[in-house]
């Protein structure tokens, strides 16, 4: 109880020192993640953090924070899994509550196509020991009263993929705990500090020169999600990544009817209700290449649109605010993890597309150990940026039409 | 006058009245307690602005009781109490927020189980109304897109003085006003006949278009307005207005936000042109005695007004004097530095402002403007300007009353945070105002901040030390204000596409099956057979006799010029340049990195004119990717989609060519005629185009004719077949007939990374070309082995997998079943399935799982049917 009348800071401001041993560009979750388990596992305490606007400000306070494990490849089922399972410890590893709401999460499936997809994740789910199953309409109407499950829609719901422990959790309250956990090991957070450029000698890195100044290190870790590619430039690495606005909306708060996430890729929409009753719509992203977070009409049509054809007894609901965020895409729906082949110790942790933050406790802790220990864990080699060299995508982006 | 039911009782309502004034007239002044501690809270702005009012009418939640206009029969509901508005029993929430600081679930719920716990119980007590029932389906939306010269959001002063000045030089001008009639403050600030005169000129100017009661929620991309516009007509309960607008004015003035000092939040402590709009708008005297905080003319003119009205003031207080509200349901007196002053309405001159929402969207700079007392806008956009108090003009800076932290002084009434609240929140490190703002959620509520920005940031930068610039505002944001999920979506149209022939396989008895926007036969139903009969005697109609589908829903594209062939030749994988007028050729689209986009036919009509064919659902999407690889090219190739224009059918099976040459003159010997080869003839007495391939693995012609003739040749073709016992056959027959023969389906047996190689279709890939999409990926794929293959296999046993079922090595997924279907001709159960390379040679052993259990399959390299495809040849 005391705690609360307590009034410590969650993390402090402090001068830019000359020289870090690593130094993570952006801090977002997954910045924050890596930064965490560098200094909670390896020891590595001389990290500085450096975001150019705000805490959690980029797409790690904008997103819709579903998180699952219930994915389609033997590469990505482990992996989702394992953050899963992380995020399960993780109010308690940090004394900070999350609010991990593991309420269930449902795919649904409106054609005899998209029900075979829904087996293919149902099947490998169950063979990786992942929760994970198709549902028919009566489970789905047991499970969910309020949702129009008759006949009259126009791509009438069929089946369902429950995933029972997927849920939602506080982007924001996982953002802080990681600052907080980070600033009690001595590990600097840098707000309001941008990157410009990147000095190289040949394949080693010398420094990160920002609008505070210049810092001396041999190892980056690129962590900018929508803007990956704009620091990887800044040392000449090539990224196949593409960044796209994707918006989400909430709506005036209601009291409790829906308990689940709900995700149509038919429809391209997912739904679910918080804890202060607002729904909750994310959308699809937005058919153009921008780096513009300005929010779009069109896509709030679709939303409500798409949002009415699963409950249309909300038509006179509300919204109340919409955003975007910037999505780093990479060709195969799975996100890039390694060490550039030009260049020494200049990591990346990106490509985390629209699907990136269920992803940050697993790739934080293993990204970190590659970064400590200089050889890649098994569970993230398959995320390699050399796949696309050779030509090896992951099969994610088939299971991935709407992908949280 | 009418009368409404307001929580069972009924309420006499005014002509002009809201809900709001209608219930304050009749004595109501808790209208609805608040979202955390359940305090009770009444009238405050009056205008639409705040939470306070937020009611349920005709059982839509959250609706605004003081700009609802009241209507003969309504029901209206309190929100968030139980039982009732006076007592509920949630607001002992109150006596317990010392364990509720800001951030407390934060702190306390620190194990996952701990707050798997609590959660249920937090959920059940939060949202503000009830969602509305199931069946309440109904409600009416429209969308309409408008255009205008010049469009002014405002119908006040300085908005009806620009529409006139625009209107003026010639401009066509569109005035979207939010009230129900033009003049903004000055319906309840000035006189009658003044604010009378200018309307009658905006009425009178031809150019000026006025849409009142409606609002602008949003200045999109591009000068879009967002413009919602209730009850347009009819039925229709609300019609969005996309309005794009060469200039774009911004007159929407400035709102009136409340003081922070404690119990700030009690009914009866009202903003002053709350008080004014229920004396000089609904002829309402709002109390008996009244206090009044402020001072200078905006406090004269309201003590002017209370008087008018009758009520008694009992004091005019500077708002640095003003220590708090006291009373328990209701306000009952004001505390100041110099003593107490009973009284039943406090009434509060708060800050201006300036309502700047769109042009913050619009890109425009806040800055913080200290002699105004308010955020200005700045460097707006070219066709973007703005006007009257929104710009600052005439608002003068009220002098800031945030007291100290207190637990009851509330800043964000929305969600119940305090001065106190801030404080801490700021002492934790949350001094930047969007983490302020997310921590606290200041600002998140309903509505959306417009009574508690300023306050929050005065605050902040107060603790910070920071200057009002350097703590700036939160992002605004549309829709603001809110607007119905209804509204957004519009009239929900849902498109369904039916072939010329819809109404023959109707008549025959078709179950349908939606393909994208289109119906299709999915089987026929005959006789008393259940669907595996149907499909069965389907089949056996193909593989024996006769049997036709409808093949219209495929895409169907012409490409004409001289250079057609270089077209087709950069985007599909095989060549086409050098395809002789009179053959067709499979044709496959693959994207650079060298995955299956589409797949189809493509018919040499003439040298440089082409028939292409696309799958049903990707249509749309190859006509832009043609013309996406056209653009730029300067090359003579034109495009058209004919997939509406022209019916098409399959006729396929040993009798076909019988059944064909009985109302054709064309020579369909395999000599004239061969298989691949296209012709153009007559069937029916219909100019049709003739191709003679073979998805089902029988000698088969699709005939593709004038969509409207598409009846007639169908009717023609299945009475020609009739003396051998013709079948139409639906989806299901045919997939089965293609599995059969191994026929790839892009999308069923291919995803969303299969490429040509992968799908053992490498013939397809002219490597050779010197440059197609998506070379450079195959010839980099087909340099190494693919991981995966994509075969044939056949069942040991009776088991019958899903589509889907996973191939299992090692207890691990290694592949999938893409589709598996009893055979007829094998007499067991077949299918295709993606496998590790070293998995795919023929005879190889694979396990399938099926109903949780692994079943045994082995690889067959060879199609089921007709391996060698003699009969297609025939
Ligand atoms: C609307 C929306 C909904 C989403 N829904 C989900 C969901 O439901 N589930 C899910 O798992 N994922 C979801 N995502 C994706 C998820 O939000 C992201 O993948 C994840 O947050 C990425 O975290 P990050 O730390 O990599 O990036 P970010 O949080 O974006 O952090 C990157 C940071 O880099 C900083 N930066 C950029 N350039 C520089 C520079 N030059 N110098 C210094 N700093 C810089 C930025 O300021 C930013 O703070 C969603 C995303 C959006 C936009
Ligand atoms: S008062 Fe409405 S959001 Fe704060």
């Amino acid at each position: 109880m005391f705690s609360l009348l307590r009034k410590e800071r969650m993390w402090r401001s402090h001068d830019l020192r000359r020289r870090y041993d690593v130094v993570i560009v952006g801090a977002g979750v997954h910045g924050l993640s890596t930064a965490y388990h560098l200094g909670q596992l390896h020891g590595v305490r001389s990290v500085a953090l450096l975001d150019r606007g705000y805490l959690g400000g980029g797409n790690s306070g904008r997103n819709t924070a579903i998180l699952r494990s219930n994915y389609r490849t033997p590469e990505g089922i482990p992996f989702y899994d394992a953050s899963v399972k992380l995020y399960e410890q993780m109010s308690e590893e940090l004394g900070w509550n999350v609010m991990f709401s593991q309420c269930g999460h449902l795919t649904l499936a409106h054609s005899d196509a998209g029900i075979v997809g829904l087996r293919v994740r149902a099947e490998n789910n169950q063979l990786m020991g992942v929760d994970s199953r198709l549902i028919d309409l009566g489970e789905i109407r047991r499970l969910v009263p309020g949702m129009d499950l008759s006949d009259r829609a126009r791509y009438p719901i069929l089946a369902a993929l429950y995933h029972p422990p997927g849920g939602v959790i506080r982007h924001d309250a996982v953002v802080w705990g990681y600052a907080r956990a980070c600033d009690r090991m001595g590990i600097e957070i840098h707000t309001d500090t941008e990157v410009t450029g990147i000095r190289r000698n040949g394949r080693k890195i010398e420094s990160v020169v920002t609008n505070r100044g210049e810092i001396a290190t041999e190892t980056v870790l690129n962590c900018t999600a929508g803007w990956a590619t704009t620091i990887s430039d800044m040392v000449s690495v090539p990224l196949p990544i593409v960044s796209y606005p994707l918006q989400a909306c909430v709506t005036q708060p209601l009291k409790p009817f829906l308990h689940h996430v709900i995700v149509s890729a038919t429809l391209h929409v997912y739904v679910n209700q918080t804890d202060k009753g607002e729904l909750v719509i994310g959308a699809e992203i937005d058919p153009y290449q921008s780096y513009n977070m300005r929010a779009t009409l069109p896509t709030l049509e679709q939303m409500a649109t798409y949002t009415l054809e699963l409950f249309p007894q909300l038509h006179a609901i509300r919204v109340l605010r919409q955003w975007g965020g910037i999505c780093d895409m990479t060709p195969d729906f799975a996100p890039i993890i390694g060490c550039a082949e030009e260049v020494d110790r200049f990591y990346m942790n990106v490509g985390w597309g629209t699907y990136g933050f269920k992803a940050a406790p697993a790739a934080g802790k293993f990204t970190a150990e590659m970064i400590a220990t200089g050889s890649t864990p098994g569970i993230i080699a398959p995320f390699t940026p050399a796949r696309f060299r050779a030509g090896k995508l992951l099969g994610e982006k088939a299971a991935a039409a709407v992908s949280h | 006058m009418s009368t409404f039911d307001f929580d069972g009782h009924s309420v006499n309502a005014e002509p002009g009245d809201t809900v709001g004034s209608a219930l304050y007239r009749a004595g109501q002044r808790v209208f609805s307690r608040s979202f955390k501690y359940h305090r009770p809270r009444g009238l405050l702005c009056a205008a639409g602005r705040c939470p306070n009012c937020l009611v349920n009418v005709n059982g839509v939640p959250n609706m605004p009781a003081c700009v609802t206009p009241a209507r003969e029969g309504m029901v209206v509901r309190h929100q968030n109490a139980w039982p009732s508005l006076e007592t509920d029993a949630l607001s002992a929430a109150q006596h317990f927020d010392f364990l509720m600081p800001v951030g407390w679930y934060y702190k306390v719920f620190r194990s996952l189980k701990l707050w798997h716990m609590v959660e249920p119980h937090i959920r059940a007590v939060a949202g503000l109304g009830e969602p509305p029932g199931v069946d309440e389906i109904k409600g009416e939306y429209e969308h309409a897109w408008w255009h205008a010269e010049v469009a002014v959001v405002g119908g006040g002063s300085s908005g009806m003085a620009a529409a006139l000045e625009y209107a003026g030089r010639g401009a066509s001008v569109v005035l979207i006003d939010d009230q129900p009639s033009l003049g903004g403050r000055a319906r309840y600030q000035s006189s009658a006949a003044d604010l009378a005169a200018v309307r009658e000129r905006v009425s009178n100017e031809a150019g000026v278009r006025v849409l009142s009661r409606s609002y602008c929620f949003g200045l999109f991309e591009g000068n879009l307005l967002g413009v919602l516009q209730p009850n347009p007509h009819g039925a229709v309960k609300e019609r969005l207005i996309h309005l794009r607008a060469g200039h774009v004015v911004v007159a929407a003035g400035a709102y009136e936000t409340p003081l922070v000092f404690a119990n700030n939040d009690l009914p009866g402590v009202m903003l002053s042109t709350a008080a004014q709009r229920l004396i000089r708008l609904h002829g309402i005297k709002p109390a008996a005695t009244a206090v009044v905080v402020g001072g200078g003319p905006r406090a004269a003119g309201v003590v002017a007004d209370l008087k008018n009205a009758g009520v008694r003031i009992a004091g005019v207080v500077e708002p640095a004097a003003i220590r708090s509200a006291s009373g328990g349901h209701c306000v009952t007196g004001v505390k100041t530095d110099t003593g107490s002053i009973p009284c039943d309405l406090l009434v509060i001159c708060g800050p201006l402002v300036p309502d700047a929402g769109l042009l913050a969207q619009a890109g425009a700079k806040l800055v913080w403007n200290q002699a105004h007392g308010a955020f200005l806008p700045t460097g707006l956009p070219p066709n973007v300007s703005a006007v009257g108090s929104v710009c600052g003009t005439g608002l003068a800076g009220t002098p800031a009353n945030r007291g100290g932290a207190s637990k009851r002084s509330f800043v964000c009434v929305c969600s119940d945070v305090t001065t106190a609240d801030l404080d801490g929140a700021v002492r934790e490190g949350f001094d930047h105002i969007e983490t302020l703002k997310r921590y606290t959620t200041t600002t998140m509520g309903p509505c959306q901040g417009r009574m508690c920005q300023l306050a929050a940031v005065e605050i902040c930068a107060g603790l910070t030390g920071r200057s009002m610039d350097a703590t700036g505002v939160t992002t605004s944001r549309p829709p603001n204000p809110p607007v119905s999920l209804g509204a957004l979506a519009g009239p929900r149209h849902h498109p369904i596409r039916r072939t010329p022939m819809h109404d023959e396989h109707q008549q025959l008895g078709a179950v349908w099956l939606d393909m994208g926007d289109w119906k299709r036969p999915r089987y026929y139903r005959a006789g008393s057979g259940d669907e595996t009969a149907c499909v069965r005697a389907e089949y056996q109609a193909v593989r024996e006799r006769v049997g036709l589908i409808d093949v219209s829903t495929l895409g169907k594209l012409i490409l004409q010029g001289r250079d057609a062939g270089k077209l087709l030749d950069k985007v599909y994988t095989h060549r086409f340049s050098d395809l002789k007028p009179g053959r067709v050729r499979y044709a496959v689209i693959c994207d650079e990195s060298g995955v299956i986009l589409d797949d189809g036919t493509i018919a040499a009509l003439a040298g440089d004119r082409y028939f292409i064919s696309t799958t049903t659902g990707n249509l749309e999407f190859v006509d832009q990717w043609l013309r996406w690889w056209l653009a730029g090219t300067g090359w003579d190739a034109w495009l058209t989609n004919m997939t509406s224009g022209f019916a098409a059918v399959n006729l396929a099976g040993p009798k076909a060519r019988e059944t064909l040459r009985k109302i054709t003159d064309c020579d369909l010997s395999s000599e004239s005629f061969p298989y691949m080869g296209c012709r153009e003839a007559e069937v029916a007495g219909v100019r049709s185009l003739l191709v003679r391939i073979g998805f089902v693995g029988e000698t088969g012609w699709e005939i593709h004719c004038p969509a409207e003739e598409g009846p007639k040749v169908w009717q023609a073709l299945m009475k020609a077949g009739a003396e051998f016992d013709i079948r139409p056959f639906g989806i299901e027959a045919q997939r089965l007939l293609r599995l059969e023969k191994k026929h790839v389906i892009v999308g069923v047996d291919t995803d969303a990374l299969t490429t040509p190689i992968d799908a053992g279709m490498t013939w397809v890939a002219r490597l050779d070309k010197p440059d197609f999409v998506g070379r450079a990926a195959l010839t980099q794929a087909s340099q190494a082995p693919p991981r995966e293959s994509l075969v044939g296999f056949e069942m040991q046993d009776d088991t019958l997998p899903d589509d889907g079922a996973p191939v299992v090595l090692g207890g691990r997924p290694v592949g999938r079943v893409t589709s598996a279907r009893y055979s007829p001709v094998r007499q067991r159960t077949i299918g295709m399935a993606w496998v590790p390379v070293d998995h795919a040679a023929e005879g190889s052993a694979i396990a399938i799982r099926s109903g949780g259990r692994l079943v045994q399959a082995l690889v067959k390299q060879a199609a089921f049917h007709d391996p060698e495809g003699g009969r297609l040849r025939q």
